[in-house]
């Protein structure tokens, strides 16, 4: 355990240290995630699918707000359900417009959400992100991981029946359009996990917020489980496939997560909770106060041998004897160049106060 | 010397100018009245929209059984609900919008109120620095 605080501890340093560049990472692999799942499923415009495009896509999208990855998404989208069928494109369009004015016109600061849970639907663990967001975000979070759910289910059908939609006449077109919007939106299967995701993200934000002990650790388990349990029901009671197996590992591994969660942003000492009692004029208070737990990372000394301070302190000893003896013979430019060096790092450090801190 | 709790503060106000001010210096712009009713209308517009497309793909997706026996009064209810429907979203997101911009107008004002106090700190600071 304490092996594990000390790694929490050194990657809070980590991050501290390079969040700028950690975070343009991120950016990058979220990026090359989203619009790589999304060329290898329903790559339908070539151009548009290739490596390159991904990659240019993902580079681009790293150096700007989560935002514009989210609409860079969604373009891509657009144009390769044009490429196979304007119907669908023009209803997909028309639901992510709806997604737009009835939520993220107030929200889209939480866009990325999307994203999120569509790469975990598509990498197979989706309940890692209810469990997550539960400990970590909002209820309000319960909007976008909805609509990444149906997102992901949007595409998920588009590939699955791409062929039945390439109709090239008027009255086709209209003949799929309707098909395109009663299925996609009639899809047991993406309603059952809608409810899973939505009920999981309540119930874990709602255990996590309560002050009994171990709460973060409860809501894992209990909001992991009831989304397994969900997901099971709906599969008999509604008569769709959806995978036991691979909802259940997607549990174990959402309740891993949300115990990785609470170790690094909450670790705190249950043994060691104190409860409180006082009041003032106008309330009664019952605290109960539970200790951190903290560790000290134990600090590696490192001897640095300066290649560039001996020289420097090399010519300084030669500039007493070189002086004496062989005037001339050393280059006279480069060592009071060296020797105005060190005068310059003297003063700075002693207007900046760090002889003293040094010397104390 | 080097002044802490100047390079502190600066480093707060440089933040602050580099994330936020210029949205919540457009927002303080206004009066919190008006700021929350220009964008309750838009709010509104946008609303009809959204219910308008929603109607729509609802009407596409059950054409047939829309059409199946159609008759006036059938008609009538039909729009007496989708009217009913767009009531009651409207008055939810009204609502929800009016409180949603006066809470916003409340904080740009509180950051651009502190902003100003910060600069009034540092130019404190900063005579004091030259007497």
């Amino acid at each position: 355990m304490s092996t594990l605080l000390v790694w929490r501890e050194q990657i809070q340093r980590f991050y501290a240290g390079y969040s700028t560049y950690i975070r343009k990472v991120l950016r990058l692999i979220l990026g090359l995630l989203v619009f790589g799942l999304i060329n290898a499923n329903v790559g339908y415009m070539k151009a548009a699918s290739s490596m390159v495009c991904t990659i240019g896509l993902s580079v681009v999208c790293a150096f700007f707000p989560l935002i514009i990855m989210v609409m860079a998404a969604t373009a891509l989208l657009l144009l390769h359900f044009y490429t196979l069928s304007l119907p669908i494109a023009l209803v997909s369009g028309m639901l992510f417009l709806l997604m737009y004015i009835f939520y993220f016109r107030f929200s889209p600061g939480k866009a990325w959400l999307v994203l999120l849970t569509m790469v975990a639907f598509a990498l197979k663990i989706p309940l890692v992100i209810p469990v997550a967001v539960g400990l970590l975000g909002t209820p309000v979070c319960v909007v976008p991981a909805a609509c990444g759910t149906f997102s992901y289910y949007m595409i998920h059908f588009v590939k699955g029946s791409s062929s039945t939609f390439k109709a090239e006449d008027a009255a086709g077109l209209v003949e799929s359009l309707m098909t395109f919007m009663k299925q996609a939106v009639a899809n047991k299967e993406m309603w059952i996990m809608v409810a899973a995701v939505s009920i999981c993200l309540l119930l874990v934000y709602g255990i996590r917020t309560r002050s009994m002990d171990h709460a973060w650790k409860v809501a894992s388990v209990v909001g992991a489980i009831l989304a397994v349990v969900i997901g099971a029901v709906g599969n008999g009671v509604l008569d769709v496939h959806i995978s036991l197996s691979s909802l259940i590992s997607g549990g174990v591994l959402a309740i891993v997560t949300g115990l990785l969660l609470e170790l690094l942003f909450l670790s705190v000492d249950y043994s060691r909770t104190e409860h409180l009692e006082f009041e003032d004029d106008e309330y009664h208070y019952y605290v109960k106060a539970v200790p951190k737990i903290g560790v000290t990372v134990p600090e590696k000394s490192v001897k640095h041998i300066n290649e560039r301070q001996s020289r420097a302190g090399n010519s300084r000893n030669g500039e007493v004897s070189g002086r004496a003896r062989h005037e001339g013979q050393v280059n006279c430019s480069e060592r009071s160049k060296s020797a105005d060096e060190i005068l310059l790092t003297r003063s700075l450090n002693k207007e900046l106060g760090l002889d003293r801190k040094g010397g104390h | 010397m080097l002044d802490k709790k100047r390079i502190r503060l600066m480093t707060k106000m440089a933040i602050y100018e580099k994330n936020n001010i210029n949205e919540d210096l457009k927002i303080s712009s206004y009066y919190k009245k008006d700021y929350s009713s220009l964008n309750t209308l838009i709010t509104v517009l946008w609303i009809t929209i959204g219910y308008g497309i929603a109607a729509a793909l609802y009407a596409v997706c059950n054409l047939e059984k829309i059409l199946a026996e159609l008759t006036i009064s059938k008609l009538i209810f039909l729009g007496g609900v989708a009217v009913g429907g767009y009531l009651v979203l409207l008055i939810i997101y009204v609502i929800c919008a009016g409180s949603f911009y006066k809470a916003r107008h409340n904080k740009a004002k509180q950051r651009v109120k502190k902003y100003y106090r910060d600069l009034a700190r540092l130019e404190k600071m900063e005579t004091k620095e030259k007497e």
